[in-house]
């Protein structure tokens, strides 16, 4: 049994890769924290060009209607290239959630803009819908992007409703991540956006919420990946004592530490990519649930001592606002509270082996 | 069109260059597509191509390389770019020189019979920048070398071939068929203009990169195996490098306390003023 990437897979990473070095710099990623809108249509055209919008739409509507393991690289360069556009939420979470639960109307009429790159979706889950949450009532959870997507795709009492923008207010809340936006979002559920419920709503909402968790997870390694990449560059050049300081113990294990928690959280998100693609992953605690806990875990434990390590790194200049850091950093804080903490991640592992 | 393209192999430029005596270390090395060469796919996918109309094709594309199996990775990432068929000569690196491989692909032109040879200037392992030369010189043909811009003219039998020179830009017009070796604006927006595309179309600076679209299509492009026994060319290598040593540290600069100082040392001691 082969247990890699297809080479197809790999030449696609490399190509978002190659898209992204040149469109998403750090001076890009820097200027959308400060823009009033934060977002780039032009660059998710060249995404949508080279297919990544198309991913998960299904053929018939002019997609490709790929898996996990096809777009989990790719969520992995979005997060090396602390990406401003909603990829993770329009490919791996709300595309497959239309696909399941849309009308044909519905998929007919978003799904091929989708994947031309025309239009973008994003998702907002109650809390008591999120398998990892601890509330018991169906408290309506921020919603990244909605002043951004061109169609909300919002949980109310284990309902999915389809919302236009024009129909909803969204208020911006405070981030620590000024290129990840959240919002609260004021609707009114109707008949008419309301697209399924019952038992079949509730199960494919929980698989959204861990396609999330997983696309999120993938993200925060290549988060970690591009911070250790900056401090150890920095710890090449900045000198101190008449040398550089990477040439200091402390200064290595820290980066080795770093390192070493990311290359165990990278193989454990491939292999829920694996597990997803392979079988179903319901709220119901299965096979593949339990890897994508395993992995959002990791990942977030990963990301966050990389962004902690790098930082000490790096003294005081990785705190500071010039430097690009902390740009990389505040969306591996933010995230890796997306889709469950690493404790509430940790809680349904012992659920489920217990 | 009939364009066919080469394309090496090199070790990325960006990694650290190990040796291994007096040679270079190549394992653990990430070889990637000669970038010259990827700069001659783009031009051929360019000059093979209706950009006015959705990049329908209008010629055909043939990628050759020179190399182990592996090679294979960088022909199907040409492929997926949009290059229509490849062909693999296999051999190994080490038992080639420039002379083999203009003399294989001197033989694969006459088995293939393009109208037009396209060629990165230079390899980025090797820069020998000779190829291209030798090949033109074998195969008879009109040679255009450094393009920074093609054009076709007189209805598609000759070509404009823009050439950066020390004095500015020098044009050449080649019959076809002919060899052009391409140089680093080649893929500037505008440098190719092929008589059917809008001569007011602006590509995106730079090779384009392979879309999942293209890749899923490259698995079902033909990558044609040959050899050098099977091409009739003599593997007899003329030109071995002796050996490879790292450039020496450089030595711990000099600092002057004027510009008076300065200038006197530009003069006595460098005596460059």
């Amino acid at each position: 049994m082969r247990f890699s990437f297809t080479a197809e897979q790999q030449l696609f990473q490399r190509s978002v890769r190659d898209l992204l070095a040149v469109e998403c710099t750090s001076k890009q990623v820097r200027a959308m924290s400060t823009d009033p809108i934060g977002r780039s249509p032009e660059r998710w055209q060249k995404l949508a060009d080279l297919g990544v919008a198309a991913l998960t739409v299904p053929e018939i509507f002019g997609g490709l209607g790929l898996g996990p393991l096809d777009w989990v690289l790719v969520c992995e360069e979005a997060g090396y290239a602390a990406l401003p556009e909603p990829l993770l939420e329009t490919v791996a979470v709300a595309t497959p959630l239309l696909v399941a639960l849309g009308s044909t109307d519905l998929q007919e009429l978003w799904l091929p803009k989708v994947a031309r790159g025309e239009a973008l979706l994003t998702v907002g889950f109650d809390h008591a819908l999120h398998p990892q949450s601890k509330d018991t009532q169906d408290q309506p959870g921020l919603v990244a992007d909605a002043h951004f997507a061109d169609l909300l795709l919002l949980t109310h009492k284990r309902e999915l409703h389809a919302v236009a923008p024009a129909d909803a207010k969204c208020t911006l809340q405070p981030s620590a991540d000024g290129t990840r936006r959240l919002f609260h979002v004021d609707w009114t559920p109707t008949d008419a956006t309301r697209i399924a419920g019952g038992e079949k709503a509730v199960t494919e909402i929980a698989k959204a919420v861990n396609r999330g968790a997983l696309a999120t997870a993938a993200a925060l390694v290549g988060l970690a990946r591009r911070m250790i990449e900056m401090a150890v560059e920095y710890a090449k050049v900045r000198q101190q004592f008449g040398q550089p300081i990477g040439a200091f113990q402390a200064v290595k294990h820290h980066l080795a530490d770093a390192h070493l928690a990311v290359e165990f959280a990278r193989p454990v998100v491939y292999h829920a990519a694996y597990a997803l693609q392979r079988g179903d992953s319901s709220l119901h605690n299965t096979h593949a649930a339990l890897h994508i806990a395993h992995a959002k875990a990791r990942a977030s434990d990963a990301a966050l001592l990389a962004a902690k390590k790098t930082l000490q790194c790096h003294g005081a200049i990785g705190y500071s606002y010039e430097y690009d850091l902390h740009l990389w950093m505040k969306r591996a804080w933010a995230l890796s509270a997306a889709y469950g903490d690493p404790a509430s991640h940790r809680t349904q592992i012992a659920q489920t082996i217990l | 069109m009939k364009i066919l393209v080469t394309a090496k192999r090199v070790p990325d430029p960006e990694q650290k260059v190990k040796f291994k005596g007096n040679t270079l270390d190549q394992s653990g090395v990430n070889w990637q597509l000669n970038q010259f060469d990827e700069y001659a796919v783009e031009s051929a996918l360019r000059l093979t191509e209706n950009a006015s109309s959705g990049n329908a094709r209008n010629g055909e594309v043939i990628v050759v390389s020179l190399g182990p199996k592996d090679v294979q990775q960088q022909l199907r990432s040409t492929l997926a770019m949009g290059a229509d068929r490849a062909i693999l000569v296999d051999a190994s690196d080490e038992n080639l020189d420039s002379e083999i491989v203009a003399r294989t692909v001197q033989k694969l032109v006459e088995q293939e019979r393009p109208d037009l040879v396209l060629l990165g200037k230079l390899a980025a392992d090797s820069e020998a920048n000779d190829v291209g030369q030798r090949l033109a010189g074998y195969l008879g043909w009109p040679q255009a070398t450094f393009a920074c811009s093609i054009e076709v003219t007189d209805g598609g039998k000759a070509l404009l071939v823009g050439r950066e020179v020390d004095a500015g830009v020098e044009t050449k017009k080649v019959t076809l068929p002919a060899v052009v070796t391409v140089d680093l604006r080649i893929v500037a927006p505008q440098a190719v203009k092929n008589g059917v595309t809008a001569a007011t179309h602006a590509y995106a600076d730079g090779p384009r990169y392979a879309s999942l679209k293209g890749i899923m299509a490259a698995k079902k492009k033909t990558i044609a195996d040959s050899s050098l026994a099977a091409l009739g060319v003599a593997a007899t290598v003329r030109a071995k490098v002796a050996s490879v040593d790292a450039p020496p540290a450089r030595k711990a600069g000099v600092k002057v306390a004027s510009v008076e100082e300065l200038v006197q040392k530009l003069h006595n001691e460098a005596k460059v003023i």
